[in-house]
């Protein structure tokens, strides 16, 4: 099993700890719902170290992403970010990532945890084709924190140098710069995956703890606190966000994932799958991705049959209790030729049918552009 | 953890107030700590029947979903309208406001634990 570099401050903390495809890692430190509120009430950190972070270099390296991955990569400027995904050639999600410029000729990825090999792998196949690329994968070398909730700018304020505070204060919401810990020099992201105003760390393994301790030694400004990733779950679901391997995986298109808002395909330029996703589009999508929301007690889960009129509509993806929101809900990948916003529908929660109401995503409006 | 000592208990770490007769069952502060925060719990309608060992209902935590385990031959009483709107009792309160459901034992239950074996048992677990 494999350790974060910040596995000695979960044990000291007492995290309940779990195997997350691979890595021990804190579910929760005291209790799920407790931590969810916290990040939405003041600040949380949590530690995503185990997600991939890839370089790409060169002066191929544009045109290399705009082929590999399905948003729009000259839109990119140095310093900003954006949510994409890559696709295999018949449409369906490699794995959805975020792409950083970091510098004119340097991108960065950040990849699922499960996924780092697979992508890596494709990454690589995709470039056998273009010319004055370089790749890394760096995800070993580098630790995530991230520092989530209305509180987070003061967290981040509190553990920065003069000259890093001002450029910080001013960053927007997707933008990324450099900023220097401990001597080294990370990347600091003004993103997240909890529907908060949030920052996300890239950082070196051996500033990481100490870059841990200096955000929890903030407690007495903004009262920050560990979060497990039980916590992460239920807030990014509230916000709708997808979750790979629960709400989509290579069978499921963006377009049916419902991110075509981050698929290029009005662009001249090719892009893997856009063949693929284009024919869908003009053949009309036949599943969608729907937000359930139970109207009775029970809580939706993964796999659960969702039911409309007798007739067996599709399954749900994700589902939890939504701490903020209020009630149970989740995500269901449903036929989208009989769902429709608004429809009564029935979920099989072990063999008793519950009713629920398919709503607008998503249940809790995202506060990160605060 | 706290094991009141005028309960019993089975493996499956559901507290029970007598052997025989009409009881009343929860599920132990021990449990509820494995589990975390309490969610929800389905429990059965007054008047079903079980067999000792049956699947009476479930509870579910955050994370996962656990059965509920009858301890004995038995008839449903009266099911706590309480947990059921509001399942974060359980937590609060797991021997006390939190209790699940009574029962008619239509004969005494064998496989009860005391307090102190139970404790024996789930620091063995």
């Amino acid at each position: 099993m494999k350790k974060t570099a910040l596995y000695e401050q979960h044990e000291q903390m007492q995290a309940k700890l779990v195997d997350f495809s691979g890595w021990k890692m804190p579910i929760s430190y005291q209790s799920v719902l407790a931590e969810h509120h916290h990040v939405r009430e003041k600040v949380g950190i949590f530690d995503v170290s185990h997600m991939g972070e890839f370089w790409i270099r060169g002066q191929g390296a544009q045109e290399y992403l705009q082929y590999l991955t399905i948003n729009d990569v000259k839109k990119l400027q140095v310093g900003h970010g954006q949510y994409t995904a890559i696709c295999n050639e018949q449409g369906g999600m490699i794995d959805d990532l975020i792409l950083y410029k970091t510098g004119d000729q340097e991108y960065l990825a950040c990849v699922n945890a499960a996924n780092i090999d697979k992508d890596f792998k494709w990454f690589e196949k995709c470039a056998d084709s273009f010319k004055h690329v370089e790749l890394e994968n760096a995800s070993s070398l580098w630790s995530q924190i991230a520092v989530q909730g209305p509180n987070s700018q003061a967290a981040i304020m509190g553990i920065l140098n003069s000259q890093d505070k001002e450029r910080v204060l001013g960053l927007p919401y997707t933008h990324i710069t450099d900023i220097s810990f401990g001597g080294a020099v990370c990347k600091l992201a003004r993103t997240g995956y909890t529907g908060e105003k949030g920052y996300e760390l890239y950082l070196p393994n051996d500033v990481a703890a100490p870059c841990w301790n200096a955000l929890l030694a903030t407690e007495a400004q903004t009262q920050i606190k560990p979060i497990g990733l039980g916590a992460r779950d239920t807030l990014r679901l509230e916000s709708c966000y997808l979750l790979y391997g629960n709400d989509m995986d290579e069978r499921v298109s963006p377009l049916e994932a419902g991110i075509s808002w981050a698929t290029n395909l009005k662009g001249e330029d090719d892009f893997c799958g856009k063949q693929a996703l284009e024919s869908q589009k003009s053949a009309g999508v036949s599943r969608k991705l729907f937000a359930v929301l139970f109207e009775e007690q029970g809580v939706p889960r993964k796999g659960m049959q969702v039911t409309k009129n007798g007739e067996d509509i599709g399954l749900i993806t994700s589902g939890s209790v939504l701490p903020s929101a209020g009630g149970s809900g989740g995500l269901a990948l449903l036929d989208a030729n009989k769902a429709s916003i608004g429809d009564m529908v029935l979920v099989n929660v072990r063999g008793k049918f519950k009713k629920a109401k398919l709503v607008k995503k998503p249940f809790y409006k995202a506060k990160t552009k605060d | 953890m706290d094991c009141p000592e005028n309960l019993f208990y089975t493996k499956d770490h559901e507290w029970v107030t007598g052997q025989s007769g009409t009881v009343t069952v929860g599920v132990t502060a021990y449990a509820i700590e494995q589990l975390g925060d309490i969610v929800h719990v389905d429990l059965p309608d007054v008047g079903e029947e079980f067999h000792e060992g049956d699947s009476f209902g479930t509870i579910e935590s955050t994370k996962t979903v656990s059965d509920l385990y009858m301890p004995g031959e038995a008839k449903v009483l009266e099911v706590n309208k309480l947990v059921a709107n509001n399942p974060e009792e359980i937590q609060e309160s797991p021997y006390d406001k939190g209790w699940l459901i009574k029962i008619q034992l239509s004969e005494p239950a064998k496989n009860l634990l005391n307090a102190g074996s139970y404790e024996g048992y789930i620091q063995e677990d």
